[in-house]
């Protein structure tokens, strides 16, 4: 027997391998976007800190922007500097 | 949540969890804070074994629309302020994380937590000594305040 495809659609899932399920800044889910936005996905990225915690890259961005002198980590207080492994 | 800014959306989720399971000698009228979203009033009771057993207060949380990134502004108000080494008579309160160490982590849930054991560890219930000089030439807002934080103590 011979099968002849005639088209086929592609499914696929995806999700961010955070150590947490919500950023701990806006507290909306990883998964999700950060308040600011409308869709996940790569327009509303995570990063990384040095410190190992994650966040939604608008929101820590927001967060040091706010921060004159000490820019820390929200969670451990550590300098703030990204990880771009 | 459509139509809630970002602040009221978090505000909104913190709510929620505060109802749901609220800590120890912690509880809020969720319908108080939903008529406004931006302004919070919470029950807290003193813990038991503590200086405070059996006394209740009220604390009042006022949120910009710049929350998290901006501290929420803290006070004890109505009929019983605490008498403590860092709560002055009109019910400011002297605690870093609600101005310098302050990071858009913290919540609610872990101010009324830091505010409960900072009365819990408490040794005698006195006023700050600044007291008297403090309330009458302060700002309303303490947020205005330049604190000094110098007891870590208590």
């Amino acid at each position: 027997m011979k099968v002849r495809i005639k088209n086929w659609t592609g499914v696929a899932s995806w999700r961010w391998i955070a150590n947490d399920d919500n950023c701990g800044i806006c507290r909306m889910a990883f998964d999700g976007c950060c308040p600011d936005c409308k869709l996940p996905g790569d327009d509303c990225p995570l990063v990384w800190g040095q410190c190992s915690h994650c966040f939604h890259m608008h929101c820590i961005v927001k967060w040091l922007q706010s921060q004159t002198v000490n820019q820390q980590c929200p969670m451990c207080r550590q300098e703030w500097k990204f990880n771009n492994k | 949540m459509a139509g809630m800014s970002p602040s009221e959306r978090r505000l909104q989720k913190e709510l929620m969890s505060l109802v749901k399971e609220p800590p120890p000698g912690v509880s809020v009228d969720p319908d108080i804070a939903e008529r406004n979203l931006l302004h919070w009033i919470i029950d807290i009771r003193g813990a038991a074994g503590t200086l405070y057993e059996g006394e209740r207060f009220q604390l009042q949380f006022k949120f910009s629309n710049k929350y998290p990134f901006d501290s929420p502004e803290v006070t004890f108000v109505g009929q019983n302020i605490p008498v403590h080494p860092h709560v002055y008579s009109n019910g400011h309160i002297c605690l870093s994380i609600l101005t310098d160490d302050w990071s858009p982590a913290l919540s609610v849930q872990s101010v009324c937590l830091s505010i409960m054991s900072m009365l819990s560890s408490c040794k005698e219930k006195q006023r700050p000594p600044d007291n008297a000089f403090y309330v009458k030439t302060c700002n309303k807002n303490p947020k205005k305040t330049k604190w000094w934080y110098h007891d870590d103590s208590v």
